[in-house]
């Protein structure tokens, strides 16, 4: 038996075959990083207006500016390491980041199902929200089959108006109502 | 003491209390099965229900809930990778690569003995040395407690995976992450910018669902559309050889003792706790084991660590509270105020007013591990048909429960923005290989290390006080120890990754 989980033997032999991957990864550090130290420097001025205290050497801000100055120095570490990495690789074949969306469809589509899920509780309320969530979730994972259709309308009720219900008047913690309850 | 031990047991061992504490333990265990549902929120639904029991039955049933809420955990750690609780972190790292190589029974059973022999271990202390004990957690002073958190934080060397600069980015965001919302001495707003969402801060269990439920879930949807690997989460596997695991378990007894130890004394500390324990008992193990190239991929020692460091804390947490009347979480918090609502005062005389109440407490501890262990071991086929529940299942149920979970804590709408949000993040940094695991240590730590930092400078502005006290000293003489060794083993690592 392998040593490692499957999911790290195909993330890390999917790094390998995909060498086209690695400037394209580097680009993205550079991207994250940069957006990360670029905001580590705001916050890092904003703190400094922070009030101090006449009962104590540190003020609200110290301990935030300690943090986010070495945050910042090591996130432009971290861009110093990649950028020599993306000059030393080679360019990336054109149309990887097309197949690199088209790898990650499901996930995306689970992703933004979710925050439609999320943004949709306050407006339908828990029940309605989640139910419609799991029905639609679960037709995105691959549930086809009639049997298997006919389970996903039971785990979907059970878990919207079910759950609903266990918290209402079991626990009497009220999930969010929405216009229809 | 031999009188009130008796008269404790002889009200303990009655046929309602130990019902109630049966149901409590079954409570706890899936309770915290579910993420996001916490023991303290476990604990908070439970105390309205022993209003009407007598003092002791009341307490033994939520302490039962307690004890099985550690073991629960373990279950969707094991099985989902996700953290059941804060206290189960570090409990992801190797039972769920060991139930993904096809072995989820085995880990599940490892956790099941490894929190036993925990939860044991530190009842067994609570009883022998909770005045002592608790006398030295008393003594720490704010300089103490940094220095021990500086200490903590030194974990994060260990678990940077295989970037030691980005374990400490995701390590200092989780300390950054917590300066968010009310400064803890002064009560002004910090990087709040008039939001209400931030004005609290972030909440910790809506991070901690987000930074790994999420983004676990969403890289489990990804594997399942790149590898095609059957529709399940881990492989088909409802083997569960509990007496396999026992003589396993049984084979790294100084981890096991060390662990139960390390948990002990981190729940003895108040503010500590179990979400910390884990974390420290597993690195502990790590750095002792002659193979920690294999933690992190299914490691026996990894799941005993974690699993006896984390039920360890439920005995310790229970010293400063008995001894002094300081509680040592949340949880020991809900606890002292179910003993108020029956009159009782908490405090140092507590054990002398009502010996038979606190002996029948510590026999109760015993008597609820004892309890999950074979709840555990009866109900683990059951929560072993989990691996036969196909993803397309899992995965929004999951998420479902995530947000019920970051809702009811609060009972804010904007946690569930927020855990989208963080959800969303978490899931950037684990594709670009960022560690998460120190991101959730920063967060923890980071309140305790700026309280008493700057509680400390505030008494004496002699920072020197800090390496002149001699607790403080020894704890910062093991962090910077912590910190080489971890360098060492870093460096001795990279050139043998280079050669194979």
């Amino acid at each position: 038996m392998s040593s490692q989980a499957p999911s790290q033997q195909t993330r890390s032999s999917g790094r390998v075959a995909d060498t086209n991957a690695r400037r394209a990864n580097a680009l993205a550090h550079l991207v994250l990083n940069g957006i990360l130290a670029a905001l580590f420097v705001a916050l890092f001025v904003h703190a400094g207006a922070l009030p101090s205290s006449a009962w104590e050497p540190l003020g609200s801000g110290s301990f935030p500016r300690l943090v986010l100055a070495v945050l910042i120095l090591i996130n432009l570490a971290i861009m110093i390491h990649e950028w020599r990495r993306y000059r030393t690789e080679k360019a990336a074949a054109p149309g990887l980041v097309k197949r690199w969306l088209w790898r990650h469809r499901l996930a995306f589509g689970v992703l933004a199902l979710f925050a439609l899920y999320i943004a949709g509780v306050p407006a339908l309320g828990f029940r309605l929200a989640s139910l419609l969530f799991l029905a639609l979730a679960q037709l995105m994972l691959g549930v086809r089959r009639p049997r298997s259709l006919a389970i996903a309308a039971v785990i979907a009720v059970t878990f919207s108006f079910g759950i609903d219900w266990l918290f209402r008047d079991v626990f009497i913690i009220s999930l969010p109502r929405g216009p229809f309850s | 003491m031999t009188e009130a031990l008796f008269s404790g047991m002889d009200q303990l061992f009655t046929l309602p209390t130990m019902l109630t504490m049966l149901l409590g333990v079954v409570a706890g265990v899936i309770a915290s099965a579910i993420p996001g549902f916490t023991i303290t929120m476990a604990i908070v639904l439970t105390l309205p229900l022993t209003f009407t029991m007598d003092p002791l039955q009341g307490i033994a049933t939520m302490l039962a809930v307690y004890v099985g809420g550690y073991s629960g955990g373990l279950i969707s750690a094991a099985l989902l990778g996700i953290p059941g609780t804060p206290s189960s972190v570090a409990t992801t790292f190797d039972a769920f690569p060991m139930a993904r190589n096809g072995e989820p029974g085995r880990a599940l059973a490892l956790g099941v003995w490894a929190s036993f022999f925990g939860a044991l271990v530190s009842a067994i202390i609570l009883i022998i040395a909770a005045p002592p004990l608790a006398m030295i957690a008393v003594k720490l002073g704010a300089w103490e407690y940094f220095s021990l958190i500086i200490f903590a934080m030194t974990v994060v060397a260990s678990l940077v995976g295989r970037s030691m600069l980005k374990g400490l980015m995701t390590g200092l965001l989780g300390l950054f992450i917590a300066t968010v919302g009310a400064d803890p001495m002064m009560g002004v707003a910090r990087f709040t910018f008039d939001f209400d969402l931030l004005a609290n801060g972030f909440p910790f269990l809506v991070v901690l669902i987000g930074i790994f439920a999420v983004s676990q879930l969403l890289q489990e949807v990804e594997d399942a559309e790149q590898t095609k690997r059957g529709k399940q989460l881990i492989p088909a596997n409802v083997a569960f050889k509990p007496l396999d695991a026992l003589r396993e378990t049984l084979s790294y007894p100084v981890n096991l003792i060390r662990s139960s130890l390390v948990g002990v004394f981190i729940g003895a500390v108040p503010g500590a706790g179990g979400s910390i324990a884990n974390l420290l008992a597993y690195d502990q193990a790590k750095r002792a084991s002659k193979t920690p190239e294999k933690f992190g991929t299914g490691a026996p020692e990894g799941v005993i660590a974690s699993e006896s460091g984390n039920s360890a804390t439920s005995g310790g947490g229970l010293i400063p509270m008995i001894a002094l009347g300081i509680p040592g979480s949340a949880v020991d918090a809900v606890l002292m105020a179910s003993l108020m609502v029956h009159g009782i005062g908490i405090g140092p005389r507590l054990i002398l007013d009502h010996g038979d109440l606190v002996y029948g407490m510590f026999m109760a501890m015993l008597l609820a591990a004892f309890m999950v262990l074979v709840v555990c071991l009866f109900s683990m086929r059951l929560f072993l048909r989990v691996t036969d529940v196909p993803r397309s299942v899992i995965v929004p149920v999951v998420l479902v429960c995530c947000v019920i979970g970051a809702f009811a804590l609060n009972n804010r709408i904007t946690d569930i923005y927020l855990l989208l949000g963080v959800g969303i993040f978490g899931y950037i940094l684990s594709k670009l290989d960022y560690p998460l695991a120190p991101l959730v240590l920063g967060v923890i730590l980071g309140p305790i290390a700026e309280t008493n930092l700057r509680r400390a400078l505030m008494t004496d502005e002699n920072w020197m006080l800090f390496f002149t006290r001699p607790i403080s000293l020894i704890l910062l003489i093991l962090a910077v120890v912590s910190v080489v060794f971890a360098i060492r083993h870093h460096l001795r690592q990279q050139p043998s990754e280079k050669t194979t």
